[in-house]
C-alpha cells in the first residue's frame, strides 16, 4: 500500500490517533529516519504504544535503558496491564545533540502549515517555534531552522557540537510536504522529539504521532 | 486586467478585474435610496458623489420620483433604459433586497451594498443572509459588501459613500481594503493629512461576494498601486490572500495588514504540541511575515508604517541619521531606532564640519545631532543640516526633528532639502503651529511627517521591513 492508500485504510476502520509504531512505519516510508527495531543488543527503549494512549509516558508505557531482554520483559508487562497494544522496542538513540519538535497541522485561516522549534521539554519552556505555510520547499526550510532562537540551540552553545540542520531542514520539508499532499485525510502530524545528532551524522524521529481527520470533515472542506 | 482573476467555471460573470475595472472608472451609477432627507444613508451617498465632482451619469432612484439633488430621478430600478454600470444599494434591508433582486434583469457590473442587517446583525439578520446568498448564487453581476461604508477612487472623482471622512483625498500609490468602513475612514482621513496619496480605497463589509483576497490581488495589480493598507478581522481565504501579498511584495511592492480580532475557530481541541503551540495569533504573525506582509498591531500605526513606504524611497541599510533642534528628542529617537534593530552611528568628519558651521558650540555634531535653539534664527540653517546629514555617506535614512517653529520658511527649507537627497527621510514636527498653508508644501511632495518619535519609529520599522530584514 501506498502512505496515502494506508492513511484512507485508516481512516476508514474508524481509527482517530494513529499510535506510534504504525506513524513511524508510514513516515519511514516517505524517508524519514526512525530507530532499528527489535535489536539484538545494546540498550534499548521499551514502549506500548495504543492510539487510546497517544502520551504514553502518563501510563508507564517508556521505559528507557533497558537490554533486549529486559525490554521484552517490560513490554509484556505493558500489554497486560493495556490490552490491544502494539510493542515497541528500538535502540535508544544516544549521539543526539538537539532534540526538535516538527508538526503540521491545518490552520483554519490559512490552511496547511508546517512548524519546527526546540522539542522534548523545551516545547513547554520557550515559545521559540517557527511556523511556515506546507508544503515548505527546502529553501525555506533551511531559512526556518536558521531563524528564531532555536537557531542558536542547533548552531551549539557554550562549545557543543552544532546539530546537522540540513538533516532537520530535509525532514521539514518531506514532511510538510506529505501533509499538504494528504491534508484531507490528516488533521495533524507530529515527530517529537527528532533527535538530531552532530553536523553530518543524521537524525532520527523518536517519537511521532498522526491525527486523521474526521471523514465528514474531509468532505467538507477540500474543494 | 489580470488573468489571475478569473472566474470559478460555470460562473457567468465577467471577470472580477473587468468588474473591478469598471467599479473604479464607471459611466454611470444609480443610487438605490437616493433621498432629499438629510441623515438618509442616500442622500449621503449622493450629495458626496455629486460635491466630490463625479463627472459621469447619476441616476437617483426614488419611489416618489422627482427631481433629487438637480438630478432627474426614476421611481424603480426598472425604469432605467440601457446599461448602468454600479448600483449602490443604500436603502433599509428589505427595499435592498428586492432592488438586488432587480439589478438581474438589468445590465449592471458591480452592486455595492452600503446596507446594513445581514450575517452581522445575527439572528436578526439571518433571514436576509439567506436571501443575500440566494439572489447572489447565479448573479450576472459582483457584490461590494453589505454592510460597509462603500468605495473611493480619487483620480475618477469618484465617493460611493455616505461617509465624510474620505473627502478630498489626493491621487497616489497607496490603496486600502477594510472589513470595518469605520477604520477605513480613520485610515483615510489621517492619510489625507499627511498629503500621502490614495488610488482606491474599498470599505468590503460582510465580503458576502467579493473578498479581501479578491481586492488584495486586483488592486494590487493595478501599476498605480505601491502599498496596499488592509483592515481585516476574519480572513475568510487566508490563503488566497497571502499568495496575492507574496505576489505583490515580490514585485517589490508592499502590504501592511492590521489583523483584528481572535479567531472564533481558535479553541478547536487539538491533540498534539503543534496543535497548542500554532495559536492563531502566532500563525498570522508568522505567515504574514513569510510572505512579506506587514503586520501593525494597529490601525494608527499602520498609517504611520504607510506613510513612509508611500514616499516610494528603499533605504540601502539601517544606519540613521538624526537631527533635532532639541536634545531630548533625540535621544529619545535615538532609543527607539536602536531598539527597532537600526544603529545610530557617528556622522562622517566631513559632515560633522560642514554642521559646525551652523551649530553652536554648545550643540552635538555627532549623532544624534543637536542644533540646538539658536539655527532657528535662520531658517535655512536647518535645511542646510537636513541635506548635509543626508549626503553623509554612512547615513541610510535621515530624520529631521522639530518643535514648536510656526514659520513657513522652515518647512520650505525642510522640505528642499526632502527633494535634495533621494534616501528615506522622515520630519517629526512635534508642536501644533503647523497651518494648512504651511503645511502644504510637504503634502505636494508627499514628505513622511509624524508628531512624535514613537510614530516615527513605526514608519522608521517599515523601511526595515522594505530592505527585507524584518517584518
Amino acid at each position: 500500500m501506498t502512505p496515502r492508500e494506508t492513511l484512507e485504510h485508516w481512516q476508514k476502520n474508524g481509527r482517530k490517533v494513529v499510535h506510534e509504531a504504525d506513524a513511524k512505519d508510514l513516515i519511514q516510508q516517505i524517508g524519514i529516519p526512525v530507530p532499528d527495531r527489535d535489536p539484538a543488543k545494546g540498550r534499548c527503549v521499551a514502549k506500548l504504544c495504543h492510539d487510546d494512549y497517544p502520551h504514553k509516558s502518563d501510563h508507564g508505557l517508556v521505559r528507557l535503558g533497558l537490554s533486549p531482554e529486559a525490554a521484552k520483559v517490560a513490554t509484556d508487562e505493558m500489554a497486560q496491564r493495556y490490552p490491544g497494544g502494539t510493542a515497541l522496542i528500538e535502540t535508544m538513540e544516544e549521539n543526539s545533540v538537539a532534540e526538535w519538535i516538527v508538526g503540521c497541522k491545518r490552520d483554519d485561516t490559512f490552511g496547511p502549515i508546517v512548524l519546527a522549534g526546540p522539542g522534548g521539554i523545551l516545547v513547554e519552556l520557550i515559545d521559540a517555534a517557527e511556523i511556515r505555510l506546507a508544503p515548505a520547499d527546502p529553501q525555506t526550510t533551511e531559512a526556518m531552522v536558521k531563524s528564531g532562537p532555536g537557531a542558536r540551540l542547533l548552531s551549539g552553545l557554550r562549545g557543543a557540537d552544532p546539530a546537522d540542520s540540513g538533516a532537520l531542514a530535509d525532514l521539514i520539508s518531506r514532511i510538510s510536504v506529505f501533509f499538504a499532499e494528504n491534508a484531507d485525510l490528516i488533521s495533524e502530524i507530529e515527530i517529537n522529539p527528532v533527535m538530531v545528532r552532530a553536523d553530518g551524522k543524521g537524525l532520527v524521529a523518536a517519537d511521532a504521532l498522526i491525527v486523521l481527520a474526521p471523514v465528514a470533515e474531509e468532505q467538507g472542506s477540500l474543494a | 486586467m489580470a488573468n489571475s482573476n478569473a472566474n470559478q467555471p460555470g460562473d457567468g460573470r465577467p471577470s472580477r478585474a473587468e468588474a473591478l475595472d469598471v467599479l473604479f472608472n464607471p459611466r454611470s451609477i444609480a443610487v438605490v435610496g437616493a433621498s432629499r432627507t438629510k441623515g438618509k444613508l442616500g442622500q449621503a451617498v449622493l450629495a458626496l458623489l455629486k460635491k466630490n465632482g463625479y463627472g459621469g451619469k447619476i441616476i437617483p432612484v426614488n419611489p416618489s420620483g422627482g427631481e433629487i439633488e438637480g438630478l432627474q430621478a426614476v421611481r424603480s430600478l426598472d425604469e432605467i433604459e440601457g446599461a448602468v454600470d454600479v448600483v449602490v444599494l443604500a436603502t433599509p434591508v428589505g427595499i435592498a433586497l428586492d432592488a438586488l433582486e432587480a439589478c438581474k434583469a438589468l445590465d449592471v457590473k458591480m452592486v455595492v451594498g452600503v446596507t446594513s442587517g445581514f450575517s452581522e446583525a445575527g439572528d436578526d439578520g439571518h433571514e436576509n443572509e439567506a436571501r443575500l446568498r440566494r439572489i447572489m448564487h447565479d448573479a450576472p453581476f459582483y457584490l461590494i459588501g453589505p454592510n460597509c461604508e462603500g468605495v473611493v477612487k480619487p483620480s475618477a472623482d469618484l465617493q460611493l459613500t455616505f461617509s465624510p471622512m474620505f473627502d478630498g483625498l489626493r491621487p497616489g500609490p497607496v490603496a486600502m481594503i477594510s472589513q470595518s468602513g469605520a477604520l477605513a475612514g480613520l485610515m483615510a482621513l489621517r492619510l489625507g493629512e499627511r498629503g500621502v496619496g490614495i488610488n482606491a480605497i474599498v470599505s468590503s463589509g460582510n465580503e458576502t461576494d467579493l473578498t479581501a483576497a479578491d481586492l488584495l490581488d486586483y488592486l494590487g495589480n493595478d501599476p498605480e498601486t505601491r502599498v496596499v493598507l488592509c483592515y481585516v478581522e476574519e480572513l475568510r481565504e487566508g490563503r488566497r490572500f497571502v499568495e496575492a501579498a507574496r505576489r505583490l511584495t515580490d514585485a517589490g511592492k508592499h502590504v501592511v495588514a492590521v489583523k483584528g480580532g481572535r479567531s472564533r475557530a481558535g479553541s478547536r481541541a487539538v491533540q498534539s504540541h503543534t496543535g497548542a503551540m500554532a495559536g492563531d495569533d502566532r500563525v498570522i504573525s508568522a505567515i504574514f511575515r513569510e510572505t512579506g506582509v506587514i503586520r501593525a498591531r494597529e490601525s494608527v500605526a499602520a498609517v504611520d508604517a504607510v506613510t513612509a513606504l508611500a514616499a516610494g524611497r528603499k533605504p540601502a541599510g539601517k544606519r540613521v541619521g538624526i537631527i533635532s533642534v532639541t536634545g531630548g528628542l533625540g535621544v529619545e529617537m535615538t532609543d527607539l531606532a536602536e531598539s527597532a534593530g537600526f544603529e545610530v552611528p557617528v556622522l562622517a568628519e566631513t559632515t560633522q564640519t560642514a554642521l559646525s558651521q551652523y551649530v553652536p558650540f554648545y550643540g552635538s555634531v555627532t549623532n544624534p545631532v543637536d542644533l540646538t535653539g539658536v539655527v532657528l534664527a535662520n531658517p535655512t540653517y536647518v535645511g542646510r543640516c537636513l541635506e548635509a546629514v543626508a549626503a553623509d555617506p554612512g547615513v541610510d535614512i535621515a530624520i529631521a526633528i522639530v518643535t514648536f517653529v510656526p514659520d513657513q520658511l522652515f518647512i520650505e527649507a525642510l522640505a528642499e532639502a526632502y527633494e535634495k537627497t533621494d534616501k528615506p527621510v522622515l520630519i517629526i514636527w512635534t508642536g501644533s503651529a503647523r497651518s494648512d498653508a504651511s503645511d502644504e508644501a510637504f503634502r505636494e511632495r508627499a514628505v513622511p511627517v509624524y508628531d512624535s518619535p514613537a510614530r516615527a519609529a513605526s514608519g522608521l520599522a517599515a523601511l526595515m521591513a522594505m530592505q527585507g530584514e524584518v517584518a
